[in-house]
This record gives structure tokens, sequence and C-alpha cells, in this order.
């Protein structure tokens, strides 16, 4: 028999499990009668929030469990996503929140034309460059294979920090190249903001402000920005007919004879435009990026490999690539078309990069981009739903 | 572990109170079929990104993943009794990348008794294999495009060689629903089913009241270059989609490709 005290029953007549339940049950107890914190008597649940799946997306989404969709947590982000005071700063030149770079009307991005970002560079507060450019904010909701261009953020991600869209929140105030703030700060300013601690009890139970809860709301909001209603959308669904040019761009999207782009760009059977997989797709020789594919996996393969972007809304989402090297679509086409090049880390899906491309012809340049441009999503761009609120809680 | 010692001798308790009270199998209880899938070239467990096996015609060539379905899997009692174990999960995905996907528990019944011989198809038949069956990943990635009669690749075994000149070259021996072209025109005419059903060699097993047989699926990626056509890359190129010749050629390959082991589990 043990000497620890833990192992001896509370009874003699009682056996050490059942004693073991009652001391448990009994410090729950006491626990449950102590907390100052605990559900907020008197607070309505949260109103759960159910996204609609659009026709032939996928059913299975990536909402983690301890951050479910809700009318008033969505509600709560769409305010924080668009007020600068998400920085944690009240100046008006040292604001910064998500949309000052991440703008509806350019499906998210910052846009090549942003007004403070030239050709669509973003940097953070302080002047620093982020070291990428940036990835289309569309249909995240269903994204299960990492977030980011090298996929860091990972449901299964040993650290609990580096896992979804809430981490995004977080690494973006914190980060030098972006909101360059302090989550402490953020988390107190938003406290002190009458009409905010309202909104976070009707969405978590309690007017306590957590950066947590500030990051669960941002995350609800984002997973609602769902573009499903582009041409080629109605195409599949037998509301409109494409053009020829539209059609002959379709056929070439989605042959491996024409330009093969359905292996990693979706199609009719994968409508989010991309397989949210990882390629190095052969535009370069040397790679010494230290945030590629590689430096997540460190499988050698992965050198220069970077998350496959969708194509949804893609047409305003320049500039392209990782490091937004190229400012327009005729550019990336005129890659993929002659300018290939061949290195041991090249993904074997680049079949045509012996010949340094798929060697379109002008007017086949012209039809697939035709095509892509059927992907161009105007409700999500216009949708109010996704908008600046008319004012921010203080406002009202 | 001293100090877990009163709580492991409870729960040993408890189970030998609860297996004793077990009446045990009844002897017309079903049983169950797991397959466990592995890949090998060259008798040896695959190595992926390794430029370290030559097939039959002599092509140096390595290979990057390997995607596909089995499906309808049926067992057959020496009597000549087909079994199809269709009533769950009809269609396998599996993918070199993705653990989850090795193994398959089928969860059919199957009843006690004395079986010849197992056999899928490879691929999916022309009735199942529809557009927008699987909305998911990863087996939504292996759609087959519209104009190309829809559903799904039956497989994407991508990879490189060296060819002519010791030049490498990737190859995607995607293998689906083939296309019959006009000469003149270029117009699809018709299509080709290219699934096809592989009979297991020396799959015979024995299925005891309540328990599982499970066999280790063997696919050898040197077959599909070898026997009974040498598929030499060199001559058919990296792709084969639209090339209906090339994909009868793997499917004919394809007959010899799998081999079982049973695997001493329960």
């Amino acid at each position: 028999m043990s000497n620890d005290k833990r192992q001896k029953p509370v009874h003699p007549l009682l056996p050490p499990l059942a004693g073991g339940f009652i001391l448990l049950a009994g410090l729950m107890l006491l626990f449950t009668t102590c907390q100052k914190h605990g559900p907020v008597d008197n607070v309505p649940a949260p109103t759960p929030y159910r996204i609609e799946i659009p026709y032939g997306f996928p059913t299975k989404l990536n909402i983690p469990v301890d951050n479910p969709m809700t009318v008033e947590g969505i509600e709560l982000g769409r305010y924080l996503f668009y007020d600068g005071r998400l920085s944690g700063r009240t100046h008006p030149d040292s604001l910064m929140t998500c949309a000052s770079c991440h703008r509806q009307e350019r499906s998210f991005e910052a846009g090549v034309d942003h007004p403070d970002f030239p050709g669509g560079f973003p940097h953070g507060i302080t002047g620093k460059p982020t070291h990428h450019v940036m990835l289309p904010m569309i249909n995240l909701v269903w994204n299960q294979n990492g977030y980011g261009w090298s996929g860091f953020l990972y449901p299964d991600n040993p650290s609990e920090y580096f896992r979804n869209i809430e981490d995004f929140v977080r690494l973006a105030v914190e980060a030098p190249d972006e909101i360059s703030g302090d989550t402490t700060r953020t988390r107190d300013l938003i406290q002190s903001i009458p009409g905010y601690p309202e909104l976070f009890k009707k969405a978590f139970g309690s007017d306590k402000v957590t950066f947590r809860n500030i990051e669960k709301a941002i995350a609800q909001f984002v997973r609602t920005l769902i573009s499903a209603n582009s041409k080629f959308d109605k195409y599949m669904r037998g509301e409109v007919q494409l053009n020829q040019s539209e059609l002959n761009g379709y056929v070439l999207f989605t042959t491996e004879e024409g330009a093969d782009c359905f292996h990693c760009h979706g199609g009719f059977g994968n409508p989010l435009f991309t397989t949210h997989l990882f390629y190095n797709n052969g535009k370069d020789t040397v790679f010494t990026d230290p945030m590629d594919r590689f430096q997540v996996t460190g499988d050698p393969a992965d050198h220069g490999a970077y998350k496959v972007t969708t194509l949804r809304n893609i047409e305003l989402q320049g500039p392209y690539m990782h490091d937004g090297r190229f400012a327009t679509l005729e550019e990336v086409i005129d890659l993929y078309s002659h300018n290939l090049k061949q290195s041991p880390y090249v993904s074997p899906l680049m079949h045509h990069v012996n010949d340094g491309g798929i060697q379109l012809t002008a007017g086949e340049k012209q039809d697939l981009l035709s095509f892509i441009k059927t992907l161009r999503d105007d409700d999500f761009l216009t949708n109010p739903a996704f908008a600046k609120p008319q004012s921010f809680p203080d406002e009202k | 572990m001293k100090k877990q010692l009163p709580v492991l001798v409870i729960l040993i308790t408890g189970l030998l109170i609860l297996t004793a009270c077990n009446k045990g199998s009844n002897k017309d209880d079903p049983g169950k079929l797991n397959l466990y899938f592995t890949h090998l070239a060259d008798g040896s467990t695959l190595e992926f990104d390794t430029l370290k096996y030559l097939n039959a015609a002599g092509n140096p060539y390595l290979v990057s993943e390997i995607q596909y379905f089995i499906s309808d899997v049926t067992v057959y009692r020496d009597d000549g009794t087909a079994f199809l174990l269709d009533s769950g999960e009809d269609i396998h995905y599996v993918d070199t990348d993705l653990p989850d996907t090795w193994n398959y528990a089928l969860p059919d019944d199957i009843e006690p008794g004395t079986y010849d011989s197992i056999s899928f198809t490879f691929g999916i038949n022309e009735e199942k294999n529809k557009s927008q069956l699987f909305v998911n990943p990863p087996e939504s990635n292996m759609f087959w495009p519209e104009l190309l009669n829809g559903g799904y690749h039956y497989m994407k075994l991508n990879g490189k060689w060296k060819s002519a000149g010791d030049t490498i070259r990737p190859f995607n021996f995607h293998m689906g629903i083939g296309q019959v072209y006009d000469t003149l025109t270029g117009v699809i005419t018709d299509f080709v089913q290219n699934y096809f059903r592989v009979s297991l060699p020396a799959s015979g097993f024995t299925i005891e009241p309540g328990k599982t047989v499970s066999f280790e699926v063997r696919m050898d990626v040197q077959q599909w270059f070898e026997n009974p056509h040498v598929y030499d890359l060199n001559y058919w190129g990296g792709k084969m989609m639209q090339n209906q010749a090339a994909l009868q050629t793997a499917k004919e390959n394809g007959h010899n490709v799998f081999s079982v082991q049973k695997l001493l589990l329960e």
C-alpha cells in the first residue's frame, strides 16, 4: 500500500475510487461556489449561427470547438475588424486594424491600388514591410490544410497558439510589420470603450474583455466571408451560360492537354478553386525564403512550396505570388505559359516545366483570362454584412 | 506506478467481472474485414521523392505521392457465392500523404465461415462515379473534369523520371474515364470506363464468430510499368488523362499491382 495520502480512503468503508470521487465532487462544488466570474446571471445564450453550404461546397467546416459561430460573436467581430482601436492606440495617425489592409472592395486584400500601400505591398505602422504579400480572405472556413503561405497555422499544431484564424489575430496585432501593438493594451482599450463590454457580454457571457475573446470574435466574422455567387457559380447551378471565350478558357483550365490549372486550382468538382495544398510552382531555381513550406514540414521536397491560392476574385487580388512579383494576371499566365523554371523541388504536377510552360497562344491566354474573370463575385465585394459598420459601439 | 496500483487492481477486477459475465461469441455472430494499404517498390516499402527506382523500360524514376480509390470489395465463398460489401463505406480513398486513409475497416457484417478470395474495383464504377459524389477534401480534390465525363480520378500517381539526355521530367500517371476523339475535329465522341476489378491472389480467409480478419494490401508500384506491358515513360510522356491508349495500357497493367498478406491481428 502506498504511503501517499491521496490514495487513502476518506472513509474507512469507502474504496479508494469512491473516496476520490467524493473529494473531486467536493472540490468542484467549492470551486463553483467561490467563483466570482462564472456564467453571468440573466445573460441569454448567444444565438447560434449556421453557415449555409453553397451548392457543391464542402460540408466539413473548420470551426474550432471552443469558438462556435454565433450571431452576437460575428457582430462583435465585425466591429473589431473595422475598428482602428484594435491597435490599442487612439491617436488618429496610429490607428490600425484588420481592415487597414483587408479591403472588401479588393476582396479583402490590399489591392495594387491601395492608397497607403503602393502596389499592394502592406507594411506595418512602423513602416516595416510584411514578409509576404497578402492571401485572399475568402471561404477560409473551408480551409483544413493550414493558414498562411506556408500553412504554419494548422489545427493539430502542437503549439496551441498557432492553430487557426484566432491566432492570426494575435499575430497581426503584435507583429512589427503589421499592427505592432500589444494585446494587453488592446484588451484594456476595448474594455474602456462604451458599448464594447455589453457586446462581449452578449457574445461570450461576460463583459470582461479578454484578448482571446477578441480573437474569437474576429475569427467568427472572418469565417462568414463566403464567396459563392460568381458567374461561374451561376453557371454551375444552371442559371447562366458562359460566353464562347469563357467556355474556351474553361476547357483550357480543366484539361491536362490544355492549361491544366484544375489539379491545384479546382473547378466544378472543387468550387473552392484551391486544394489549400502547397506546391513549388516552378517560378525560381534558388530557394532561400525562411518562411516557405519547408520551414513547417522539414521535408526537402517542400523547398519553395507555398499555399495554392483560391482564384475566386483573383483579378482584384494582385500583386501575385507569395512575394508579389507579378502585378497583373497577364504576367501570371505568362509565367505558366512560357517562363517556368526547372528545379529539383518543382511539383510533379507542373508537367510542362521542361517546355518552359504550357505554351498558350495569345488567343488562348485571353480565353483563359476570360474564364478566370468569371470567378469574380460582385455580391461578395458589396455584401453589406461584410462592410464597415455605420457606427462603432461608442458612437450609438 | 506504485501510486496507481489500487486503481489498477479495481480496473482489472472490473474487467475480469465483465469478461466473466460475457457469454462469449455466438457461433453465428458475424465477423469483419479490415484492409490496410501499403506501397512497395522492388520488394521494399516505397521511398518517396528519391530517384532510386528503375522501371521495366529502364526509366529511372521517383514517386512523390499516390492517391486512389478502391470500391465494391467483394468476398467469395468456396461454393462461388459472392458477397458485395457495400452496406457502408463502399468507396475508399487512399492517400500516401494521409495516414488516416491507409486503413479501411469495412463496416459490413460477414458470416462466419471460409472464404476463397477477395476482389475489389480499382477506381469507381460507372454507376457510382458521378460528379459531386464527394464534396469534401481530400476526395473532392480527385475530381475528373466535367468535359471528360466528370466523376473522379481513379488514381493520381505523381513522380518524376530521368528521360533521354538525363533530363528530369515530371509524370502524372492519372487514371480515370477515357475519351474517344474524332480524328478530324478533335471533338469527343464517346467515353471509356477504365475502372477494373482486381482479384487478390492468395486472399482466402476464415471468419470466426465475432472476429475481424485483417489483410495488408500491397501496391507494387513497379507493376504499373511492367506487366503485361512495359510502360515506357519516354514513349508515353508525362501525362495520360486524354490518351486512352495510355490509360488502356495502365489499366491492363493494374491487374497485377496488388497482393495481400494476412495480418495476425484481431
